[in-house]
């Protein structure tokens, strides 16, 4: 967990900042990515869901009714709580499979690592998130190359990531709210007083001396390194440059979000606590990172809502919804396998219908910042049918404008005999203009090429 | 640890060992770049600084292979890269220059005084590099030395040294690249000091190893040996094993669990009493037994916290705190059957047979299994029958053919543990049935049938399979990854070693420093 008094920001000086006022001015020059091509779309989102999905109460009805009673996707038709309807906004994207973990054995809970990247757990490449922030420079401009949070578990291991780095490591999340603020803005707060700013410029002084120290003793130790090695210090050379974009310091203009108030959510870990915080934790997670899309801190997030069980925030539920409701789930799903009991349906429903609220969230925010139609969203979980830790058919929502690339208020069946979600990936770096046919590895190379037309 | 340490040195002592090492072997493991854990992170800074850093937990948590956080995987990530700036920033303004980790005149030092200046920068690079620095590391050590005492005081001029050593790469990263020779790598002396240190003791190395590692004295694996004894002695070495038991027996997985409330109630605090019990006894058999793997598993005894003794059912503090209590009475012969384990693997509401057989099969006897999904088999989860057993409910697995080739083996293992429930209480009964802990084991090529887990612990204390495997777990936590053909290797290199060194831990550490595969790479 991520430890409150190592962070940068004195509480103090947080306040201090809110009490100037919300419309704090703070500078940052708006540079274009440096891609080379024409980028249609400028923002990712990438959000994992858990328990996989109740089919049942997903499909929409004819006419792309998604507001029928019981449906899963309700929240994006509901304008009464989220200020308008996103049912336009949005595709429910159907038949697609984890083609390139059923290949490599990363399959279950462990097939979360296949949702960005398109690969098993042997894959070298960088999820899309990752590669698009890193590799295509989208996050070359902005103080953070990206902003990878989560709720529950920080840890960065195969069944709690969907961000990864070439090469193939995963990335641990931000789970403590007031460690997105400081993270994301607390490099942007300053203090008025003299003596404040006059530390703030010794320390500026001081942080480029110990990256110029960090960056020659990384330089000596890639002159040594095996090839095998280089990605690796590759990752550290991204993580130099981030740090130097902080120690440097950027100006933007923009709404500085309030920080958050750490006594409302005194935990913020899976079984250790934090469970009757985590709508809260959710709610603020959504809202920094948006803000931190609309100040231009980063142009690339991701979102793992881990096990969000045991949270009590549907008393129709279950105490323990992983076993007692994703478990628990009868379906004959699309080839008739299985038994059929359509109360686990419907309480696998309820479920879903809580986590696609949460994203109906960061499509109002989105919405409200001007940044819906220049953004790619996708939310996906690791499994279709939970109760068989099924990586087939895995029922998908595609959200925002993709800068104009996705054509919203749709039902897309793929079939059922089983697409590979790298198609996806490669629908998703083709609206940023990467212009490229494949995405992913796997030995079955088959798996990796085409494209999906979501226009 | 003394009395088990010197059994292992006099175990060796007769035998005719090299003076230096014999050459690349056959089979090497890959150089690497490995990024040291937050524990070893923590534990070096602490060295070095003389103070408590808590730098572990403000940095993200570490990613796992094989199992274990001391693994070539781990990286430095913009998230953790920025946490370690912050908290770098944080631990040097709270330096304490009376400490012994600094030269005495850094008391009174003032920012002008370049001499002591030096003698402070190279005490604290030898600890944070894990070697000597060079004359022009220490110059440029000195650079920022001035930078940071300029306009302010040697303390501040300390503080950015500390700040730049924390996140300097030759900190962060523990090398295996050595001197390139023909046809392999040998590591160089200061990454064989480097790394006997990190492995043994979790620490960086100390002066007297700093100093053998200068002067080319751990080219000879019976210095390494010696060297390693040394370090088992302390008392950072005793946390380095209690992690790695408690990776290696995936029991870290427990922090992250709960239980339901129809089990029990209190499980957070029950689980830190769980995890106290079980640091205890790895302290207790790795101190006394040298990590002795039949201890580990059949020691007949166990060290039971005043918080866990209502749940086993004994009287807290009989015969005394950390004393060994005999709990075989009670279906509990080892660390199997200790609450830590057993809770790890179970579900909230229900024991999991198949989790517990895994688990032992996986860990201790280093099989593989197919995930169900590997063989076109869709899972189904036996469904919820409060008229049934667990093991009952899990009857499919026996009947349906899809199942019972790998089920056979996994459930006739987990249901020797039928008699501990979710949270590894002790039953007799569930759903007003009788518990039946009946179960199998193919063992050293053998099917046994045993009565429950005291029996299976007891097979395996005794098994050639087991200790093999233990090996090769050594191996992958030495070298932070999995190498099949190293592990068989160091396996097969062991046939001749006495009962001492391949059946305790401790001595298949010290077996796998003093040989040619700690001492060598593949070229690059």
């Amino acid at each position: 967990m991520i430890r409150r008094s190592s962070l940068p920001i004195s509480r103090r000086a947080a306040l201090t900042a809110l009490g100037a006022g919300a419309a704090l001015t703070l500078l940052f020059p708006r540079t274009r990515s440096l891609h080379a091509a024409p980028v249609p779309a400028k923002y990712f989102i990438g959000v994992y869901m858990p328990h996989g999905m109740a089919r049942e109460f997903w499909v929409p009805k004819s006419g792309f009714n998604i507001a029928y009673a019981g449906s899963s996707l309700a929240p994006f038709d509901d304008a009464a709580t989220y200020g308008r309807s996103f049912r336009d906004q949005i595709v429910a994207l159907e038949g697609l499979d984890l083609t390139a973990g059923l290949r490599s054995s990363t399959v279950g809970h462990d097939a979360s690592r296949v949702i960005l990247t398109g690969s098993g757990t042997n894959g070298q490449n960088a999820s899309i998130d990752q590669f698009l922030a890193i590799e295509q420079g989208l996050g070359q401009a902005t103080p953070l190359s990206s902003l990878v949070l989560g709720v529950g578990s920080a840890a960065p291991a195969l069944q709690w990531c969907i961000s990864y780095a070439k090469g193939g490591t995963a990335l641990p999340k931000i789970i403590d709210p007031l460690a997105t603020f400081n993270h994301a803005f607390g490099q942007f707060l300053v203090d008025p007083d003299p003596a404040a700013v006059a530390r703030a410029a010794r320390e500026q002084r001081l942080g480029k001396s110990l990256l110029d120290y960090w960056t020659t003793d990384l330089a000596e130790l890639g002159a040594r390194a095996p090839q095998a090695e280089r990605d690796k210090l590759d990752q550290h050379a991204t993580a130099l440059r981030d740090l130097e974009k902080r120690v440097v310091g950027q100006t933007v203009t923009c709404k500085v979000p309030a920080a958050p108030n750490s006594t409302q959510f005194p935990s913020v870990g899976s079984y250790q606590g934090g469970e009757p915080y985590f709508d809260l934790i959710t709610n603020l997670q959504i809202d920094l990172m948006v803000q931190a899309l609309a100040c231009d801190v980063t142009r690339v997030s991701t979102l793992f809502l881990a096990d969000l069980s045991r949270t009590h925030f549907d008393s129709g539920l279950p105490e323990d919804v992983h076993t007692d409701v994703a478990h628990r789930y009868a379906s004959p799903g699309r080839n008739g396998m299985g038994g059929s009991d359509a109360a686990s349906q419907a309480r696998l429903a309820r479920q879903n219908h809580y986590t696609y609220a949460k994203i109906a969230r960061i499509l109002q925010r989105l919405s409200e910042a001007g940044l819906l139609e220049q953004t790619v969203l996708v939310a996906m979980s690791d499994m279709g049918d939970p109760a068989k830790h099924s990586s087939r058919q895995v029922p998908t929502l595609l959200a925002g404008g993709w800068g104009g690339a996705l054509r919203g208020g749709r039902h897309i069946d793929l079939g059922p005999n089983g697409t590979p979600s790298n198609r996806l990936l490669v629908s998703v770096q083709q609206a940023f203009g990467v212009e490229s046919n494949s995405y992913g590895q796997s030995t079955d190379a088959s798996i990796l090429s085409g494209s999906l037309d979501l226009t | 640890m003394g009395c088990a340490l010197f059994a292992l040195c006099a175990s060796c002592g007769g035998s005719a060992e090299p003076a230096t090492d014999s050459g690349p072997p056959e089979q090497s493991l890959a150089p690497a770049l490995r990024r040291l854990s937050t524990a070893e992170l923590e534990a070096s800074a602490e060295t070095m600084l003389g103070t408590v850093t808590g730098l572990s937990a403000a940095l993200p948590p570490d990613a796992r292979q094989s199992d274990y956080s001391r693994n070539v995987a781990q990286s430095v990530d913009s998230l953790l890269l920025g946490q370690l700036f912050d908290a770098s920033r944080s631990t040097a303004e709270n330096l304490d220059l009376s400490l012994p980790q600094f030269p005495s005149c850094a008391r009174t030092a003032l920012a002008s005084d370049r001499a002591c200046a030096e003698s402070t920068v190279k005490m604290l690079s030898n600890t944070a590099f894990r070697r000597a620095p060079s004359a022009r590391e220490v110059e440029q050590l000195l650079g920022l030395f001035t930078i940071g005492a300029e306009g302010a005081d040697f303390n501040s001029g300390v503080a950015l040294v500390v700040r730049a050593l924390l996140g300097s790469p030759k900190f962060l990263y523990a090398t295996t690249l050595g001197a390139a020779t023909p046809g392999a790598t040998r590591l160089s002396n200061e990454e064989l000091g480097s790394e006997l240190s990190l492995l043994i003791s979790g620490q960086p190395p100390d002066e007297e190893l700093r100093l053998a590692a200068a002067r080319g004295e751990l080219d000879s694996g019976v210095e390494r040996e010696r060297q390693s004894l040394r370090l088992l002695h302390t008392w950072q070495a005793r946390h380095l094993y209690r992690r790695f038991v408690q990776e290696w027996l995936g029991l870290v997985g427990l922090e992250g669990l709960a239980k339901s409330s129809q089990v029990i109630t209190g499980f957070p605090e029950l689980r830190t009493a769980m995890v106290d019990e079980t640091n205890q006894f790895v302290d207790d058999v790795f101190s006394l037994q040298a990590g002795s793997v039949s201890a580990l598993l059949a020691g007949g005894y166990d060290i039971v916290p005043d918080a866990l003794a209502g749940f086993y059912g004994i009287q807290p503090t009989s015969p005394g705190p950390g004393a060994r209590v005999d709990l075989t009475g009670l279906g509990r012969v080892g660390i199997l059957q200790q609450a830590s384990f057993l809770a790890t693997f179970a579900h909230e509401s229900e024991s999991a047979p198949v989790l517990r057989g895994k688990a032992v099969l996986t860990r201790l006897m280093c099989l593989d299994f197919p995930k169900p999904t590997d063989l076109g088999v869709d899972i189904v989860f036996p469904p919820a029958d409060p008229n049934a057993t667990t093991r009952e409910r899990y009857d499919r697995h026996a009947t349906d053919g899809a199942c019972r080739g790998c089920h056979a083996t996994l459930d006739g293992v987990g249901f020797l543990f039928e008699n501990f429930d979710a949270a590894g209480k002790l039953r007799t009964s569930e759903s007003g049935r009788p518990i039946d802990t009946s179960g199998s084991v193919q063992l050293d090529g053998q099917q046994l049938a045993l009565g429950d887990s005291m029996a299976l612990s007891s097979a395996l204390a005794k098994s050639e399979q087991v200790r093999q495997c233990a090996a090769r777990q050594v191996v992958r936590f030495a070298a932070g990854k999995t190498d099949a053909l190293v592990e068989q290797a160091f396996v097969d290199s062991l046939k001749s070693k006495s009962p001492e060194r391949r059946g305790t831990f401790l001595g298949l550490f010290l077996e796998f420093v003093k040989s040619d595969w700690f001492a060598w790479r593949k070229p690059q």
